[in-house]
């Protein structure tokens, strides 16, 4: 194939990829659903600081 | 005396995608199962929009400061819902209001990820920039920053805004640890939990250190007031760092207290001025003046859409965009005006192409008292189940008068008489004090001119201005034939009030009062109390 | 200890808002003005042919009006004076000047002003409501001088014709003073290890100064003070000298109850009470009295709504000094249930209190009426009581 014509077709693939990625992380709220088992293991992870509490 | 009708509007587009809105918790994680179909053009715009969102979550995070930051304080890991509360204030959106939702959030988002580099910049345990931090100067969170307007180079942080405040619109438990920590020490559960969660925080050491002073303002009520004293004794006695507290009177719309709140302004200036070695700079505030009236002409505008049948930017956004702009930015930042302008081309589009946001309008609605943090998207709710229309809310009916933007001799006294009156008149403060003329007559002289058949009232239980007054809002909107729909709630602690409890008596109302059927039946009720 | 012959003539002056000294005062054709705050300069109400009566509401039971209208998270007692309002109690009043100090009491004030509940039949009362300066500086007392003159003086004048020259006001002041001095100097005997006076009996006289015509206490109070000089002590020791530090207290059935406790109340800081409300003002003849007066309220006041700092760590301090002055063995910090003010203030008076003056406190909100939670606050008080006399045995001084 040319390189004229295969540069934009990657171009395009990569650009298709990312999206149907992308798009399948947002309408599927992968990304939430991740962070949300984050979040349990920060707050373990404050709960370990030391803290100075007081007036 | 009959209650009041209003017109009944019906849409007579149908809504593209998702028809169910109520569908999208399970009850199990903290996160909606998938998000919202809108229709091809609106989903891939609802998806651009979050690729924006990612991309500013994602420039943040990069910086390994702000990674420290991340990993330093409790109050961060909230941000990891940034993009799960824009789906909140964007259910069942389409079209305009969609786009004029994302357009000022994303910005209040932006804004906020530079809050908290600017606060991490110069915090002592994480950036520590010492320069930077010499720049700083801390605000409180429900501070009006006018006081900030002619300085150039210093910085306004406000610290509790990131902390506290916006900490409480990503996850509705945000603050529950903080409220604890603040009655392990002995203050009581009765006060208002946002400054009690203010003073938790500083209790518990989680405030970013920074800053070459500090000024605090009596902003909108007793616990607030009473709590910054607390928050200032750590802050001078463990941090070195100095504060000037700002007085606002109470009885701001008196003329025999102007000159007293005038002077403060001076001496707040005064104070700003020896901490920052920074001279005050009357170019750079009649340029922020021009700003602040700017904003204030958009405010109007969009209000005066929203009194006609077809409003166009409502709900939680448009009061946080104000909260955000009116208050924390008050004219500083050159930013704001383009995102203003844009949101007003999009409110006119909207309201020439007479675009709804519902099937049909039943009731039209001021939104009065102080809104829940945890729960201010149900303004949305209120749109998609019940086809009630929040019109405006309290915390966006602020100052509408211009201020001097010329800069004369005449002006340039004036100008401390400006900032004063804007100091005055910051968010809720502005009607939480003042006297019953400000919280109750003029809420009726807003029915009337927005022509509103209904009143949803927050009531935050420990909010004792609002309180102080429930009997004579019950008796007033009784003789005109308002509904007073009174919902009550905890303002930052989901404990006392859950989301549902709130819906619950909304809902009771629109039955048992109107006896209405809801618009869409899947809504009435949400699994979400484990939800961010 | 012998009582004292007009405890139970000052007692009955607290067993209605609407005492006989104010029908007394009425009769001689004076005004009533009805005030809610401490904040509120006394002197201003006490000219010519006014008097100032500070509104209580003695023996409170039911308040379900007032919650009604301000729900049930309000403090007891702003919730019940507007109760006692709508009842009437307070019909005796020409006027009633509320500064707008905590908004609870704000609140109170407007409510009853919105119903309309004081001066029924009355053509000449009226509502003024004033600002009070958030913090003790030169600016507030300028604010404090033009809401005085806007507020108190220019009404007063307008409606009763009250004399509001300076020499009315430096009159006002000379009796305000007397009134002042009396107490201090009957409170001094406070300081004895053997004291002649009650904590209780002493409330009592001292808060009959706040709700009832200074004039026509001043014999009484110059009559028991010669009375004390010569009184005999108990000979028994109290088993813990405490001082009372807060909001509000006109219920003395409170101080009483902490003296049941084996404790005796050697000092006050409290609204109602002697310090700082009856620390007399310091006049000269070189300015005029009203600034001299509005500077007093402005800078002695120990309100915890002034939020500048020196006046936050100011109050923690002045608490010390009386308490070292006083000879208090512990503090007891308290608070109306439901005030925001005092909530905050009492959790920074403990801590600071006892981190850097070394006292032992008590911190606990309290009821209105203390008879509604008796059992509960004897126990707490009994505990703290105990706790000071098994420091003193353990040998910690404070």
């Amino acid at each position: 194939m040319k390189k004229a014509v295969k540069i934009p077709l990657t171009v395009l693939g990569i650009g298709a990829a990312a999206f149907a990625v992308t798009f399948t992380v947002y309408f599927f709220n992968l990304d939430m659903k991740l962070t949300s088992m984050i979040e349990p293991i920060l707050l373990n992870h404050y709960d370990k600081i030391p803290r100075n509490q007081r007036i | 005396m009959a209650f009041k009708k209003v017109d009944l509007i019906k849409n007579p587009k149908e809504r593209k995608g998702d028809q169910e809105l109520g569908i999208f918790y399970t009850g199990k994680g903290k996160v909606m199962k998938r998000r919202e179909w809108r229709g091809v053009k609106d989903t891939l715009y609802d998806y651009t929009r979050w690729l924006y969102i990612m991309s500013v979550l994602a420039r943040f995070i990069v910086k390994p400061r702000n990674i420290k930051g991340m990993f330093r304080y409790r109050w961060m890991a909230n941000y990891l819902a940034v993009p799960h509360m824009m789906d909140k204030f964007t259910q069942g959106l389409r079209d305009e209001p969609l786009r004029i939702t994302h357009t000022a959030m994303n910005f209040v988002i932006y804004d906020v990820a530079q809050t908290i580099e600017n606060i991490f910049r110069g915090d002592r345990r994480t950036g520590n920039d010492e320069e930077f931090s010499k720049r700083c100067v801390l605000t409180d969170e429900n501070a009006m920053t006018a006081f900030m307007m002619g300085f150039k180079n210093s910085k306004a942080i406000l610290r509790e805004v990131p902390t506290m405040f916006v900490a409480n619109l990503l996850t509705q438990y945000s603050t529950t640890h903080y409220i604890d920590v603040a009655q392990e020490f002995g203050i009581p559960g009765d006060v208002c939990p946002m400054p009690e969660a203010e003073a938790g925080i500083s209790i518990d050491d989680d405030f970013a250190v920074l800053g070459c002073c500090a000024v605090q303002v009596n902003t909108t009520c007793d616990g607030s007031l009473m709590g910054n004293g607390l928050i200032a004794k750590r802050l001078e006695e463990e941090y070195g760092i100095p504060t000037f507290q700002l007085s606002a009177p109470m009885r701001h719309r008196e003329a025999d207290v102007q000159d007293y709140a005038a002077e403060d302004i001076k001496m707040a200036i005064k104070f700003v001025e020896e901490h920052t070695g920074e001279k005050w700079d009357w170019d750079t505030y009649f340029a922020a003046a021009k700003r602040v009236n700017d904003a204030t002409r958009h405010r109007q505008e969009w209000l005066d859409v929203n009194s006609t049948y077809y409003p166009q930017f409502v709900g939680s956004v448009f009061s946080l965009y104000n909260d955000t702009n009116y208050m924390g930015n008050c004219g500083r930042s050159p930013l704001f005006p383009p995102v203003d302008a844009k949101i007003t081309k999009l409110v006119r589009r909207g309201y020439e192409r007479k675009t709804m946001m519902a099937k049909e309008y039943r009731h039209r609605c001021i939104v009065w008292g102080v809104q829940p943090q945890y729960n201010i998207h149900m303004l949305y709710w209120m749109i998609n189940c019940w086809g009630v229309l929040p019109l405006t809310d309290m915390l966006s009916m602020v100052n509408t008068k211009m201020i001097a933007e010329e800069d004369t001799p005449e002006n340039r006294e004036q100008a401390y008489y400006d900032m004063a009156w804007l100091n005055e008149n910051m968010i809720m403060r502005n009607r939480t004090h003042g006297g019953y003329k400000v919280l109750v007559d003029e809420l009726w002289e807003f029915c009337e001119k927005m022509n509103a058949d209904m009143v949803m009232m927050w009531e935050h239980m420990s909010c004792k201005a609002l309180d102080g007054l429930h009997g004579q809002f019950e008796e007033q909107g009784r003789e005109r034939g308002i509904h007073i729909v009174w919902v009550c709630h905890d303002l930052c602690d989901p404990r006392v009030y859950t989301r549902q409890a709130i819906r619950d008596e909304f809902s009771q109302y629109m039955r048992t009062v109107l006896r209405e059927e809801p618009l869409d039946p899947s809504l009435e009720f949400i699994n979400d109390e484990n939800a961010w | 200890m012998k009582d004292l012959k007009h405890l139970i003539y000052f007692e009955r002056l607290l067993e209605e808002a609407h005492n006989p000294l104010i029908s007394q005062a009425q009769e001689e054709g004076k005004k009533c003005v009805a005030f809610v705050c401490e904040n509120t300069p006394e002197p201003l109400m006490n000219l010519d042919n006014t008097f100032g009566v500070r509104l209580t509401a003695p023996n409170t039971g039911s308040m379900d009006i007032a919650t009604y209208y301000m729900t049930s998270f309000l403090c007891e007692f702003s919730r019940a004076l507007l109760e006692r309002a709508i009842e009437g109690g307070y019909n005796f009043a020409d006027c009633l000047i509320a500064p707008d100090g905590c908004t609870m009491m704000n609140r109170a004030a407007e409510n009853i002003e919105l119903l309309q509940a004081m001066g029924p039949g009355k053509d000449t009362f009226f509502y003024q409501n004033m600002e009070i300066p958030l913090k003790a500086d030169d600016n507030g007392v300028n604010l404090m001088i033009l809401q005085c003159k806007n507020h108190i003086l220019k009404p007063l004048h307008e409606t009763f014709g009250t004399d509001i020259s300076d020499a009315a006001i430096r009159k006002a002041v000379a009796e305000h003073n007397r009134v002042c001095e009396l107490i201090q100097a009957i409170g001094e005997y406070r300081k004895e290890e053997y004291p002649r006076i009650t904590g209780y009996e002493f409330h009592v006289l001292t808060l009959a100064t706040y709700v009832a015509p200074k004039y026509l206490l001043i014999d009484k109070l110059e009559e028991t003070l010669e009375e004390l000089k010569t009184r005999e002590p108990d000979t028994k020791k109290y088993r813990a000298r405490v001082m009372v530090v807060g909001s509000e207290v006109d219920d003395s059935a409170y101080i009483k109850l902490i003296e049941e406790c084996g404790a005796y109340v050697c000092c006050d800081r409290f609204c109602f009470g002697s310090f700082p409300g009856r620390v007399p003002i310091e006049m000269n003849d070189d300015e005029d009295a009203l600034t001299q007066v509005c500077r007093h309220y402005v800078y002695n006041t120990h309100c915890p709504r002034q939020m500048n700092m020196q006046k936050v760590y100011g109050r923690k301090a002045y608490v010390n000094e009386l308490a070292c002055e006083y000879k208090a063995d512990g503090i007891i910090y308290e608070q109306v249930k439901f005030c925001d003010p005092w909530a905050y203030e009492r959790l920074m008076g403990t801590t600071m209190l006892r981190e850097n003056y070394g006292f032992p406190v008590l911190s606990v909100d309290r009821p209105y009426n203390i008879s509604s939670s008796v059992g509960q606050m004897r126990t707490r008080v009994q505990a703290f009581v105990e706790s000071i006399e098994i420091k003193k045995l353990q040998g910690g001084v404070k």
